[in-house]
């Protein structure tokens, strides 16, 4: 009877503070991409309809680990029953995507361009033991690009 | 080619269906199964006690020793009595096995009027029924009753099921061992209200054949009925497995006349 109040706390606590945390952090993603929307990033190779020469380009990295709360981890495993798509890590994964691609703006704002971008993801930890705390890392890496003529006019942003 | 930066409208990345909602399907899915699974299993559990053959039952009786703490052993004397009550009733009720008798007062439901059937052959009698039977044919009822769960093998389908309802628990929620013993030992004493009757039949006949009428059979199932009468508190809640008190009279008033077992004088209760 023990563990099953244990677990029903675990998984209020879970929901709520997982909820808080969500609303949170989709707030902050949302403000900060409008903000960083100047900055261009894609997986291109090269840059898109412009020939301006390069003054300098260099590796950018971001990335970001978040953990998965006790609700989310118990209906992904109530999933392991039934099978489907494990809609509670969907918000935790495009959380984490698109944090690890801000977080990569944010290190570099002067920037003009940010070219082959790539997103990398891995399980922080990995076990069999019912201990183990399901999180997730993104890593989000690309070339930030520096344009040497208009460097200048767009040092002001 | 320009690129042109704009923010997602919505977000198609991740669904938006209610999470609570999700979870209300999934854990309703999952009991479901897993009551289909105690359903199932539970079934089997009858049909294979069925096939067991005496000997393998003989067998699976000296295996099995459940320890429990019912208080401390009182009345050494009466417990033997008891003992020699039950031994008299071997021949009405053969066993593959012996069956031995702990007379037991437990200190938080002294009063408790009981008597249980556990796997390896032990027989538990709350000394509050002593008090609450008034001749030995009745108290020889409820010996023989018990005896029926052991003869109908009642112990080890619920011990059985116990089992059963422990693997399903310790699947869901993982869990300790102390959990498992403790839902066995919980379990084991429940039986259905078929179970119940069949042994009250066995009770019947066996008290026919012990003492040649079955006077006193239905005594102990009265004396409760006008006790709960009387308090608001009654014995529904240990009784709450067994079928209604007056419907067990009945039974087993019918069954005495259909098969012509008449009702005499009853002897009076061994001092204890």
């Amino acid at each position: 009877m023990d563990s099953l109040t244990i677990f029903l706390i675990l998984l209020a606590l879970g929901f709520v503070f997982g909820k808080l945390a969500e609303g949170r952090h989709y707030r902050s993603i949302l403000a900060r991409e409008e903000m960083l929307l100047r900055l261009p990033a894609t997986s291109c190779k090269k840059p898109m309809g412009k020939t301006l020469p390069v003054g300098h380009a260099e590796l950018v990295h971001g990335h970001v680990v978040i953990s998965v709360d006790y609700f989310k981890q118990l209906l992904a495993s109530l999933r392991n029953f039934f099978g489907g798509t494990i809609q509670s890590y969907e918000t935790l994964l495009d959380r984490a995507r698109r944090e690890a691609v801000l977080r990569l703006k944010e290190s570099c704002p002067t920037a003009n361009e940010i070219l082959n971008l790539r997103i990398e993801t891995s399980s922080i930890s990995k076990g069999n033991s019912g201990d183990r705390v399901g999180s997730v890392e993104v890593l989000a890496y690309g070339t930030a690009i520096y344009y040497r003529e208009v460097s200048s006019q767009h040092s002001g942003l | 080619m320009n690129y042109q930066p704009s923010l997602p409208e919505h977000n198609d990345n991740v669904s938006h269906q209610h999470p609570v909602r999700e979870f209300i399907i999934l854990v309703s899915g999952v009991l479901a199964i897993v009551f289909m699974g105690y359903w199932a299993l539970g079934l089997f559990v009858d049909v294979a006690v069925d096939y067991l053959s005496p000997e393998q039952e003989a067998q699976l009786q000296t295996k099995i020793n459940i320890d429990w703490d019912w208080g401390e052993d009182v009345m050494p004397e009466t417990q033997a009595k008891l003992q020699s009550l039950v031994d008299s009733l071997q021949p009405c009720v053969p066993l593959p096995y012996p069956i031995t008798v702990n007379l037991v007062r437990p200190s938080e439901n002294p009063d408790m009027i009981n008597a249980l059937a556990f796997p390896g052959g032990k027989m538990v009698v709350f000394a509050g029924l002593l008090d609450a039977v008034q001749s030995t044919n009745g108290l020889m009822f409820i010996l023989a009753h018990e005896l029926g769960h052991f003869k109908n093998r009642d112990h080890l389908r619920a011990l059985g099921r116990g089992i059963v309802l422990s693997i399903l628990t310790l699947l869901i929620f993982g869990g300790d061992s102390d959990f498992l013993a403790a839902t066995i030992n919980q379990r084991t004493a429940n039986y259905s209200q078929s179970r119940e009757s069949q042994a009250d039949q066995t009770a019947l006949n066996a008290l026919q054949c012990h003492f040649g009428h079955v006077g006193g059979a239905t005594e102990l199932f009265e004396s409760l009925q006008s006790q709960e009468g009387e308090s608001d508190l009654g014995f529904a809640h240990y009784f709450s497995t067994h079928p209604e008190l007056q419907q067990r009279i009945d039974n087993l008033q019918r069954l005495a006349q259909e098969r012509g077992y008449s009702q005499d004088k009853t002897q009076e209760l061994m001092q204890h």
